[in-house]
């Protein structure tokens, strides 16, 4: 994990490009699944097509359990099955796949960086004020952050922050642990002791990159549950 | 902490590349497999449910047509019932008037039996006594040719003729 990343500034922006292709792989390998899953629909579905249902229920069903509002849930569906494909890709990209070149990691799991993750959180969050304010008008929506009771009103407002961190944070610290225990196993464990520790590290690698999936499917589930808890909970009347 | 920051750098450049990288995904993922897919869902959740109905009336007027035929067999039979009772009346009545017919046909027949016989026994009674008096006059004519005129034979046939009369 020590390698550096390579950033480019343009137009005074810095662009980490480890995360950017990273994420252009991940939203490339996405559509390119559901894509090919989803290409020849039919009423009488074939066995593509049923994975694709399957996943798609599996999403929806996140979605109806956190948000009591139909009329969002229309909206929220595909946001919710977007997010969950892309999160979890972003999430197993780095177990199997790290492309260094001179000491300069190119390709890992976006998500092991808290910028990336931060950057759904906020989305998912925006998302969460646009539906509150489309749902009860922006008067509406400022009055909730004082419901049920007056004395609520700073306590919902940090939650805000509380919200934004711990969604983003959670996804990060689940994701960059696992990176570091790997390259740790991999890297130093390895090294350390001849060849008897890189016989050992084999299995461990195995066992640990395993649960790393485990831990990134587990990780992308809970991130599009909270998600749709802090909109569900957005426009839904205390 | 200072090892995260120094990695940071702050790159808000990825932010931003990540948001129109998702809503690009989001996009495509829409037209290509999330509107198609669901899409069919859809028709298959409508077709299920006008399924469901069709089967529901189906089988309503399935029943109904069951009911409609059993009644149907069951007039039918009562109607087999009629017709057998009927037919059976009818053929006793057939019966009835065959043998009463054939009864008095009997009857007739012995009748104009016993008629014609009596008619025989009259005629051969008739044609029996002509020809014994023909005998017996053959006879008596032979016995007494030799001692009778036939002055006195006439008188005598004569007598006997009258006798016959009375």
């Amino acid at each position: 994990m020590n390698e550096k990343s390579v950033v480019v500034n343009v137009f005074g922006l810095n662009f980490n490009v480890t995360n950017c292709l990273g994420g252009t792989l991940v939203a490339i390998a996405v559509f390119f699944l559901v894509w090919y899953l989803g290409r020849n629909v039919s009423l009488k579905p074939n066995k593509k097509q049923n994975l694709l249902e399957y996943m798609i229920d599996f999403t929806n069903g996140i979605v109806k359990d956190n948000v009591a509002d139909v009329d969002a849930q229309k909206h929220l569906s595909l946001y919710a099955f977007t997010l969950f494909m892309f999160i979890f890709f972003m999430n197993q990209l780095g177990l199997f796949f790290e492309f260094s070149i001179n000491d300069h990691i190119l390709v890992k799991s976006p998500t092991a960086n808290p910028l990336i993750t931060m950057t759904m959180a906020m989305m998912t969050l925006l998302l969460s004020y646009n539906f509150g304010v489309q749902r009860f008008g922006a008067k509406g929506y400022f009055a909730n952050y004082a419901k049920p009771v007056g004395f609520l009103l700073p306590i919902n407002i940090i939650e805000e922050f509380t919200n934004f961190l711990t969604l983003s944070l959670r996804l990060y610290g689940n994701i960059y642990a696992g990176e570091v225990l790997l390259t740790l196993i991999g890297n130093r464990f390895a090294k350390s002791a001849g060849w008897f520790t890189v016989i050992a590290s084999v299995p461990l690698t195995l066992i640990w990159q395993g649960f790393s999936v485990f831990i990134g499917s587990i990780q992308a589930y809970v991130f599009v549950t909270l998600s749709m808890v802090y909109i569900g909970k957005k426009v839904t009347e205390e | 902490m200072q090892f995260m920051f120094a990695a940071l750098k702050l790159e808000l450049g990825d932010t931003l590349y990540y948001l129109l990288i998702f809503a690009a995904l989001l996009l495509l993922v829409k037209h290509f497999a999330w509107g198609p897919v669901t899409k069919m869902m859809e028709e298959r959740r409508q077709k299920v449910i006008s399924d469901l109905d069709q089967a529901e009336s189906d089988r309503k007027k399935a029943e109904l047509l069951a009911n409609q035929r059993e009644a149907a067999l069951k007039d039918s039979k009562q109607e087999a019932t009629q017709i057998l009772s009927t037919a059976k009346s009818n053929a006793e009545k057939t019966k009835n008037n065959i043998i009463s017919q054939a009864d008095q046909e009997a009857a007739a027949i012995r009748k104009r039996a016993s008629e014609d016989a009596a008619q025989a026994k009259t005629d051969a009674l008739n044609e029996a006594r002509d020809q014994v008096a023909d005998i017996s006059v053959a006879i008596a004519e032979k016995v007494i040719s030799k001692n009778l005129s036939a002055a006195d034979q006439k008188d005598l046939v004569d007598q006997f003729i009258k006798g016959l009369n009375d």
